[in-house]
């Protein structure tokens, strides 16, 4: 970053980048307050550290780190209290034999993705959020990881503190629990 | 040897990462002939993953007050620092 004025106008800071990392947040968090809370921190952590800031590397690049460092925390302290519950909750999806249970088959989609826009036009995305907004806090924040982040996961079990075991139990029945969902709200 | 809807399931995710062994593929797809329903939740499952991938835009914004009360925190912030 060249431009002096710039590092040191927290007005500036907040006019260029307030509204992305909200955005960038809100993705990630569902409560919106908290969203807004979060952005805050990063500002306040980012100006206190300004020292750290390697002027050789991009302002955006490192205040969106610290925002998404900021969020890996908060998502592993929901998992220290969520991850006990997990294995052991049974589904309605499956029956006694883990075989599909009647009533809740798969069934076949109207439209096929590959070929249509339909599925990434504006209503189809609201219908996919609200689906997402249905699963468990933790499932969403596996997903937030796994999809927007592209983390593996082993990584995603280091940063949570999650077993193996559980990050499989939470991602299989949030696809699942999705892909019901979406069936009921938008193929059916 | 024959799995469960409920195993299959589980491999068809684990699959996306490559974290499955061999004889669980194999097991899959000796399972995927036979399981319609199956095959059918790892056919839309293929489309979901790309839909996740995408990030959703919101115009939402922080507003005039959100953005006066960051910078008055953040001036603050700098004065700690200063009398530290």
């Amino acid at each position: 970053m060249s431009d002096n004025h710039f590092v040191n106008d927290p007005k500036k800071w907040v006019e260029e980048y307030s509204d992305m990392l909200y955005q960038f947040a809100l993705k990630r968090i569902a409560d919106k307050e908290y969203a807004k809370d979060l952005v805050q921190e990063t500002f306040i952590s980012a100006w206190k550290n300004v020292h750290q800031f390697n002027a050789s590397a991009s302002f955006k690049t490192w205040i969106v780190t610290i925002l998404k460092n900021k969020i890996i925390d908060h998502y592993r302290k929901t998992a220290v209290n969520t991850q006990s519950t997990m294995v052991e909750a049974e589904s309605v999806f499956f029956d006694e034999a883990d075989h599909w249970r009647e009533g809740y088959y798969p069934v076949e989609w109207q439209v096929t993705a590959t070929a249509d826009n339909k599925l990434e036009s504006f209503e189809f995305m609201k219908v996919l959020q609200s689906c997402k907004s249905k699963l468990k806090e933790i499932q969403q924040q596996v997903f937030a990881l796994k999809y927007l982040e592209g983390m593996e996961s082993e990584e995603i079990c280091k940063a949570l503190s999650i077993t193996s075991a559980n990050y499989w139990v939470i991602i299989h029945r949030a696809k699942v629990q999705l892909r019901a969902c979406l069936e009921k709200k938008w193929f059916a | 040897m024959r799995i469960t809807c409920k195993s299959a399931s589980e491999y068809i995710v684990r699959k996306e990462e490559g974290k499955i062994s061999f004889k669980q593929r194999i097991q899959l797809f000796i399972h995927l002939i036979e399981c319609s329903l199956c095959k059918r939740f790892s056919k839309q499952n293929k489309p979901i993953n790309l839909l996740l991938k995408k990030e959703v835009t919101t115009p939402e914004t922080l507003t005039a007050d959100q953005k006066s009360s960051i910078i008055r925190k953040m001036e603050e912030a700098e004065q700690d620092n200063k009398e530290a």
